[in-house]
């Protein structure tokens, strides 16, 4: 790195205007993040003509600051109620808000913010040393390897089917049949759309995934008599923060957890909600306490946050060595560059390395920002439980409405969310587990078109997928993780352990 | 406060109110500010033009113009919107040449005609693109080959769009066969363009540090002319195929706003188009400023929606 464009960035990411950008975006990101409905998008797209008359350098500290930010805040209103803040934090409610009903509510906060922060500076570290070398290997996935590790993502659907394996694959392939709602994906043919045009998109994920986890929610907590869906939090500052020595403990989710996220978010397509799963779910096989997961355990919040906030720092490598958004955030990000009068791609790096080590600069500015501003406010944050319920419930259920409007401002997708709401509480009056279904809905598309396309290009011819050697390796990972439970019992009936 | 004293701020208060009504209404437009409809994702290229556009509009219309992405449907849900929208010119919609195309494929029913035109305010010429490492360096070599396996050379598109219907010009022109790989959208179509998954796609002027990075070569232009920022890509018609071909923006309203409100808009527009700084920001979209008044854009859109009919029906398509 040129020692003299590097300190040159560094000192303009250490203007007055850069630090309160930073600051701004981490405190709208935390915001829009914690907010079930807004999202980290939209939060981008009302930020974006404030963009207009601001430095490069000052832009993407503001953006940058709403984009880890709003990784981070994703977790607060899924430990807290349950509901996810932003699709990225689908999986951190899955041991997050059994901590705070244990009223470990402020350690699971305090897991959250510091697992995104190591994620966050994981990713980063990648993206500085390495990002063109991750952007050539991210290139070799075209269709078929998309495909293998989208199939690879399926086996998640048994990792969380919970008690009962056929109500999980139940719930994980209604899952599956409903992304097949809306326009096909290659051909444009509407499809179980009854003539409604809101519905060619399909169904998209943000109502379903907010109908789906707060509705359920939400009608719990109306019946009369009604007490624990939130937790109380009456405890001091004391039962805040994880010690070190927690901390330590949960070096490896991190570490696994910021590896899949930085990989997946590199990877143009995928993203935040399919690196949380896969996070989640690696770190759970990888644990000495894997039966701890679901009731409340720490590297369960810890793994999906180092995941989401790995995304940060991966998704940018496309974006600044090829100039290809790999998700709707970077895609905003590439505008307000192209705005900015800057082209990413593979020459900006040479052309404009000043730039590109200012927004090194400004993404760890972001961390360190969101870190502080985050346990600083997680007192603050905690408080949240203290409002009665009776309170709190009206103001989500406003919220539902209101931030799945808000998603492509169309009440269709009020209804939605409400539609899934029915179905949620449905799947949780009859014992299936949810969780699957939410896998289903977020791999189902490109499940199918990774699929068609492979075929397509191979004119047919299925051998495609294995004729691609990161495809059949992750193919052959897909059949072990199915198979080695099964082999594994029948290995112990037939030679069983000398005891 | 006594209560027939609150009565009487209350009667003051309405009456006043009613007053202002009739004087509101004849009131010069805008008065508040205008919603416009952006029927594509926020930070797309559509996206991106239009907010430029509107930012410079504001100043010559007094009012804010206030972008909001209604995404959905290639382009349709947001365009049905504006279509049902109140027609008193406080809604008006950002439009392109798939308002054609998806009409002709059988995707909507809407067309150019269940609006009133504005502006057309940009052009971005097309450009036929291959892989970095594809074996041809100029069209010629490219038909040549082509000729030789018809239907085995794979073109990024998504079906039944403008990156779908260039192509096929191409080929009906060159009498060659492509074979079509879908992909949602223009990010997927590059990701694979410069993986070398798919050979062809098409691009535009934005993409033009690709072909310096050797990551991706331009084979020619659909403009009139070569332009200055791509010296040495021969346009189509200079290889003997009569194609001109571009993704035109532009802004309509609801059928059924008053003239007065148009010609107002349609003023603000030109204007806009004008303006140095527009046309040094579209410059970076690779984007021609195109400006074209209400009446030039209605001939404008009969004769696209003629060529979109024509090559949708040589496709195989058929307007259900």
């Amino acid at each position: 790195m040129p020692e003299g464009a590097t300190i040159h960035a560094l000192t303009q990411v250490l203007t007055w205007q850069s630090l309160c950008a930073s600051f701004v975006g981490v405190v709208l990101g935390l915001g829009v993040g914690a907010m079930p409905g807004l999202t980290i998008s939209l939060g981008m797209v009302l930020l974006l003509p404030l963009t207009f008359g601001l430095s490069s350098i000052t832009a993407m500290s503001l953006l940058l600051g709403l984009f880890v930010g709003g990784m981070t805040g994703g977790s607060y209103s899924a430990i807290l109620i349950n509901i996810p803040g932003t699709p990225s934090a689908s999986a951190t409610g899955l041991d997050g808000h059994p901590l705070a009903q244990k009223g470990h509510a402020g350690k699971a906060l305090g897991v959250s913010v510091i697992s995104s922060f190591y994620g966050g500076i994981f990713s980063l570290g990648c993206l500085v040393l390495s990002a063109p070398l991750i952007a050539r290997v991210a290139l070799q996935f075209g269709a078929p390897e998309q495909f293998a590790l989208i199939a690879l993502g399926l086996t998640l659907i048994c990792g969380f089917a919970g008690q009962s394996m056929v109500r999980g694959v139940v719930s994980g392939v209604l899952g599956l049949i409903l992304t097949t709602v809306g326009q096909d994906p290659l051909l444009g043919t509407p499809r179980f759309t009854f003539g409604s045009v809101e519905l060619q998109a399909g169904v998209l994920f943000i109502p379903a995934m907010i109908g789906l986890f707060a509705v359920p929610q939400i009608i719990q907590g109306m019946r009369p008599g009604a007490a624990g869906v939130i937790p109380r939090f009456t405890g001091g500052l004391t039962q805040m923060l994880p010690s070190w020595r927690e901390l330590l403990r949960l070096n490896r989710s991190m570490l696994v957890g910021s590896t899949i996220g930085t990989g997946v978010g590199a990877i143009p397509g995928t993203g935040g909600p399919i690196a949380v799963f896969l996070a989640y779910d690696a770190s759970r096989r990888l644990s000495r306490e894997p039966e701890q997961y679901g009731q409340g355990s720490m590297e369960g919040v810890a793994a999906p946050e180092a995941a989401n906030n790995g995304v940060t720092g991966g998704a940018l490598v496309p974006m600044l060595t090829l100039g290809i958004p790999g998700d709707p955030i970077t895609a905003i990000l590439l505008g307000a560059l192209i705005i900015q009068g800057l082209a990413p791609g593979p020459l900006l790096f040479k052309e404009s390395p000043e730039f590109v080590y200012g927004v090194f600069w400004a993404l760890l500015l972001a961390n360190l920002m969101t870190l502080v501003v985050a346990l600083v406010s997680v007192r603050w944050i905690v408080q949240v439980l203290r409002i009665p319920q009776r309170v709190l419930i009206p103001v989500i259920a406003l919220l539902c409405v209101v931030g799945s409007y808000g998603i492509r401002n169309t009440f269709f997708d009020s209804l939605v969310m409400l539609a899934f709401g029915v179905i949620g509480y449905l799947l949780h009056r009859y014992r299936f587990p949810v969780v699957p279904m939410i896998i289903g809905l977020v791999l189902g598309q490109e499940l199918e078109e990774q699929f068609r396309l492979s075929l397509i290009l191979s004119a047919g011819d299925p051998l495609v997928f294995l004729h691609h050697p990161i495809s059949a390796v992750f193919l052959a990972i897909t059949m072990l993780v199915f198979l080695l439970p099964g082999l594994l019992d029948l290995w112990r009936r037939r030679w069983p352990p000398a005891a | 406060m006594k209560p027939n004293m609150t009565r009487r701020v209350v009667w003051v208060i309405a009456a006043v109110t009613i007053a202002w009504v009739p004087l509101a209404a004849h009131a010069a437009y805008p008065e508040k500010p205008i919603k416009m409809i952006v029927p594509w994702a926020a930070g797309g290229d559509t996206d991106a033009i239009s907010r430029v556009f509107a930012n410079a509009m504001e100043k010559h219309l007094g009012q804010p113009i206030v972008a909001v992405n209604v995404t959905g449907a290639s382009g349709t849900v947001g365009a049905r919107e504006a279509k049902n929208a109140a027609k008193d010119g406080y809604t008006i919609l950002s439009i392109h040449d798939s308002i054609h195309t998806t009409y002709y494929t059988g995707v909507s029913d809407l067309s150019y005609k269940d609006f009133e035109p504005v502006c057309l305010m940009t052009s971005t010429p097309s450009v036929l693109a291959a892989y970095g490492k594809a074996p041809w360096n100029t069209m010629q070599e490219l038909v040549a080959d082509a000729k030789k396996r018809p239907g085995e050379i794979t073109v990024g598109a998504s079906l039944g769009s403008t990156s779908h219907f260039f192509p096929a010009m191409i080929a009906q022109a060159a009498g060659v066969k492509w074979k079509y790989v879908s992909y949602e959208g223009t990010a997927p179509r590059m990701t694979a363009l410069l993986g070398g998954h798919i050979m062809l796609g098409e691009t535009n002027l934005t993409q033009i540090d690709k072909v310096k990075a050797g990551q991706m070569k331009m084979l020619a232009i659909a403009t009139a002319q070569r332009l200055p920022d791509l010296p040495d890509v021969p346009t189509l018609k200079e290889l003997g195929y009569d194609i001109r071909y571009a993704v035109n923006r532009g802004l309509v309203a609801p059928r059924g706003t008053s003239e007065a409100v148009l010609v107002k808009l349609e003023d603000a527009c030109g204007k806009a188009a004008q303006e140095p700084a527009v046309a040094e920001s579209m410059k970076k979209q690779g984007t021609l400023v195109e400006f074209l008044g209400r009446k030039a854009y209605l001939d404008f859109f009969a004769k696209e929606d003629k060529v979109n009919a024509d090559l949708a029906q040589a496709l195989g398509y058929k307007r259900k």
